[in-house]
């Protein structure tokens, strides 16, 4: 009785010792971080064919077939409704108390948060999930925040899936003028006349480009504000980003030391997105933040300029950055090996694919995983969440993860299960 | 001595006594004999920025009217409704802080206006890392300022790992009588998923989601213990040894028994339902010395209301939650201190929007039986142009670390301040005298 856990444990990690020993282990690791839970076929087959071929495989989504996701997707109804049919069919406020369950809003998260799930745990593009995650969460907007219940599902499959292998300028420009993102930092609303709102672009130099050690100054954050002035929505026939010049300041402005010349209207905020998508600054903290993620809690300088450098001399080619991050040798350090915590989300994905599940339940599991903390889509601040294991790891949160492995195993009917999912070593990646 | 090995060989020995041992515990753990009632301070973190000039309104300040010409909240007057209500004829509450005006006039609750950080940033989450570590420009400290006090008010913890501080709790339980004034595993408590990084370090410190589910399901305790025992002094083998601890105390002290006093409601979501159960945990005195409570919403760039609106909204849930809690704990306030935080300000003059934007000085409200209340204390810099920080925003007259220290050391009886405070000089003179 004692030895069956452990067994399983070290199925589940796929760390037999043996004659391949260090492949396996490199192996491993890449599984760990690169997709959403190690399964032991999935080692053999990328032992076979090698840690390149597999990762360029994953690098082009496009070329794997992935049939079974997109079929079972089509059960979530919502995920294919416009921005404004969303809105007149999931009213809120005054009309929605007229209406059934059945239009609840909240059905819409259900929906989405079951979809990220099921393609987490069962899409053969694994790569291309786990970089729509942390691109979704670097370019954070916040489901619950007014319409954005609306618009969340349509920017995740706008404004991030279709760049996470394409050129940062593009994700930068297509999340700046995204009705979600618009709405979300108040952009839509910043008026040269009335005055400016600095939201936008106080996140969009500190959070999405720069980082908060850019350089930049208070200065420059107004700047940059008076440049997206008249950024904003559109609500008739359809809901999209519009430049309204009546609402921005024509005026000429200096960013960074770049002059931008009076009355060039919306090539102001795209000249900003350039100079920004472009500096070493970002280049710097994307690095960063991706080996924060993927690799260390710690990043190491020559990593971070190792990816950095990729970054600036492809000018953002995101699919270039990730086969840097994934390839590098500093990558596969021994110390970096099966020492950070998984997610909360990650640790739910995870239960699922190596246990080969069906997403039943999706509620029970939508409350697992808020009060773990990371509910997907309903971050509120633009930080977006921690990628950090000691963010993750609290004296409460232990109870939480061994009571999710319990209540996951029980609807298996499999006792040990919940011993293999509570153990210390399955919320490790 | 393994810890566990010694707790259980303890038990064995009360037990050949002939002395139950949940009885010991609980008398241990529950009611000191002859010990003082523990201090504990509620710490209200208001994330996102609150809006501090209208939380706190400078309606005596003449350009305050004429910074926020839609978002203005009216100075006091004897009949009409929605406007501020008078604390000192210079500043007045939000109306919807109604709950805190008693408190105001019973001198049980002080502001400090014109309160923050010495360091410029206006970023959310460099700000709150530096209230939180309480070393304003200073990034790479890891551990928060409340773990720090409850290193410095604990000697036998101190400087020890989080396992080691266990063993600690052993000793408590084990019979050091003098020492069991409370468990260890609940000195420091957030309520809420995460552990604040004000809470973070060597000291043993616990986040509660919900007090109700605080266990492991299913009565599969023992089996999760002895696995995570084996990773004793890892991350993980700490923190689930930290949460069998408190379970095990919170088993024999029940907290869910106590109920909120007659006629005490608190505003219905996240943010009542935490401070009542910190309410729940300090009637069961099972020690807490700190505890932490989050409240959100308050980043206020669009539409904020005056009077009424979005920001009236979130203090009328503030303001109700704190009463109630005030109501809840009764005659324990003689020994609970309540201190609201946010990490900076916002801009003296409305945005476009009709919102602020990011700025600089805040005001914090402290309450409790012990308070030098029915006071706005600290300087007031004035909001004339020539007057504000970097030309637009509050500027601080006192280092939030002044409160912070005055606090740690009158309140929960920190004597190393510059541990507590590290690169800062804590100076008494500078206090604003909140606590007698």
């Amino acid at each position: 009785m004692k030895i069956r856990p452990i067994v399983l444990l070290l199925l589940l990690a796929a760390a037999p010792a043996g004659a391949q020993q260090a492949s396996v282990t490199h192996v491993t690791h890449l599984l760990a971080r690169a997709t959403y839970g190690v399964r032991p076929a999935d080692v053999a087959v990328v032992q076979r064919s090698g840690i390149a071929p597999w990762l360029e495989e994953q690098l082009h989504p496009e070329r794997i077939a992935d049939d079974v996701v997109t079929t079972r997707l089509r059960q979530f109804t919502t995920l294919d409704l416009s921005i404004p049919e969303l809105a007149e069919r999931f009213p809120t406020g005054k009309q929605a108390r007229d209406t059934s369950m059945a239009a609840n809003p909240r059905r819409i998260l259900i929906e989405l948060v079951a979809a990220k799930l099921l393609r987490a745990s069962q899409s053969n593009r694994q790569l291309e999930e786990v970089m729509t995650d942390f691109w979704f969460n670097h370019f954070n907007v916040f489901w619950a925040k007014g319409p954005l219940r609306y618009m969340v599902a349509d920017y995740e499959q706008r404004a991030i899936r279709p760049y996470v292998f394409g050129s940062f300028y593009d994700m930068l420009k297509a999340t700046a003028q995204h009705p979600a993102m618009l709405v979300y930092l108040d952009n839509a609303t910043s008026n040269a006349r009335r005055g400016i709102n600095e939201n936008y672009a106080r996140e969009l130099l500190e959070l999405h480009t720069l980082g908060v050690d850019g350089g930049y100054t208070q200065k420059d954050v107004q700047e940059v504000a008076r440049a997206f002035t008249g950024w904003t929505v559109q609500r008739r026939d359809g809901v999209r980003f519009v430049f309204a010049p009546r609402l921005h300041d024509d005026g000429a402005k200096v960013v960074l030391g770049h002059a931008l010349p009076a009355g060039r209207g919306r090539a102001d905020g795209e000249a900003v997105l350039r100079i920004l998508a472009r500096h070493p600054a970002t280049a710097h903290h994307i690095a960063r933040q991706l080996i924060e993620r993927f690799v260390t809690d710690e990043p190491p300088a020559d990593y971070i300029n190792e990816i950095a450098d990729v970054f600036l001399k492809t000018d953002g080619d995101l699919r270039a950055v990730t086969r840097a991050l994934f390839t590098s040798p500093r990558f596969y350090n021994a110390p970096y090996i099966n020492t950070k915590v998984k997610t909360p989300f990650e640790l739910v994905a995870s239960a699922l694919r190596v246990t080969d599940s069906d997403l039943r339940a999706p509620g029970t599991l939508l409350q697992t995983l808020r009060s773990l903390g990371e509910l997907p889509y309903t971050e509120q601040a633009p930080t977006g969440f921690p990628a950090s294991s000691a963010d993750w790891v609290n004296s409460g949160a232990m109870l939480a993860r061994i009571n999710f492995g319990i209540a996951f195993a029980q609807r298996s009917g499999d006792r040990q299960l919940s011993m293999t999912l509570g153990a210390p070593a399955f919320q490790m990646k | 001595m393994n810890r566990r090995a010694f707790v259980r060989s303890g038990a064995l020995a009360l037990l050949a006594l002939g002395t139950p041992p949940e009885f010991l515990t609980r008398s241990l753990l529950a009611n000191p004999q002859g010990a003082a009632r523990k201090k504990t301070l509620i710490c209200i973190f208001q994330r996102g920025a609150v809006d501090g000039l209208n939380m706190v309104v400078p309606f005596g300040d003449a350009a305050y009217y004429e910074k926020r010409r839609s978002i203005a909240v009216a100075a006091p007057t004897r009949s009409a409704a929605g406007a501020a209500l008078d604390l000192n004829g210079f500043f007045g509450l939000h109306p919807e802080l109604q709950p805190l005006h008693d408190l105001f006039r019973r001198n049980e609750l002080a502001v400090i206006h014109a309160v923050g950080s010495p360091h410029p940033t206006r970023s959310h989450f460099e700000a709150q890392d530096f209230m939180e570590s309480a070393t304003p420009g200073e990034k790479t400290t890891r551990d928060g300022w409340l773990n720090r006090v409850l290193g410095d008010t604990c000697a036998q913890c101190s400087g020890r790992s989080l396992a080691d501080g266990s063993a600690h709790a052993a000793d408590h339980l084990a019979g050091q009588v003098a020492m069991a004034s409370g468990a260890l595993a609940l000195r420091g408590i957030a309520m809420g998923a995460e552990l604040p990084h004000a809470l973070r370090g060597r000291q043993p410190a616990l986040a509660i989601s919900d007090l109700a589910q605080f266990g492991v399901a299913g009565g599969r305790q023992a089996d999760f213990q002895k696995l995570y025992d084996r990773e004793a002094g890892t991350v993980l083998g700490s923190a689930a040894d930290g949460a069998f601890e408190a379970m095990r105390i919170l088993k024999s002290a029940n907290p869910l028994q106590y109920r909120p006093a007659s006629g005490v409601q608190y505003p219905a979501g996240q943010f009542g339902r935490a401070l009542s159960q910190v309410a729940q945990l300090i009637k069961s005195g099972v020690g807490v010395e700190i505890a932490f409570v989050d409240i959100d919403g308050w980043d206020t760039h669009q539409a904020q209301g005056g009077a009424q609106g979005r920001l009236a909204a979130r203090l009328r849930e503030l303001g109700r939650g704190m009463r109630a809690l005030y109501d809840d704990l009764g005659d324990h306030m003689a020994d609970v201190v309540v201190l609201t935080m946010s990490e900076f300000g916002r801009t003296v003059a409305e945005n476009g929007s009709g919102g602020t934007d990011h700025g600089h000085a805040n005001c914090m409200f402290v309450a409790g039986g012990g308070v030098q209340g029915g006071k706005v204390l600290g300087e007031w810099p004035g909001l004339a142009a020539e007057q504000l920080y970097e030309g637009r925003d509050l500027a601080v007259t006192t280092d939030f670390r002044d409160v912070f220290a005055e606090i740690a050391a009158r309140q929960l009886g920190a004597r190393n301040l510059e541990k507590v405070f590290p690169g800062f000089a804590a100076d008494r003179a500078r206090w604003r005298g909140v606590l007698a």
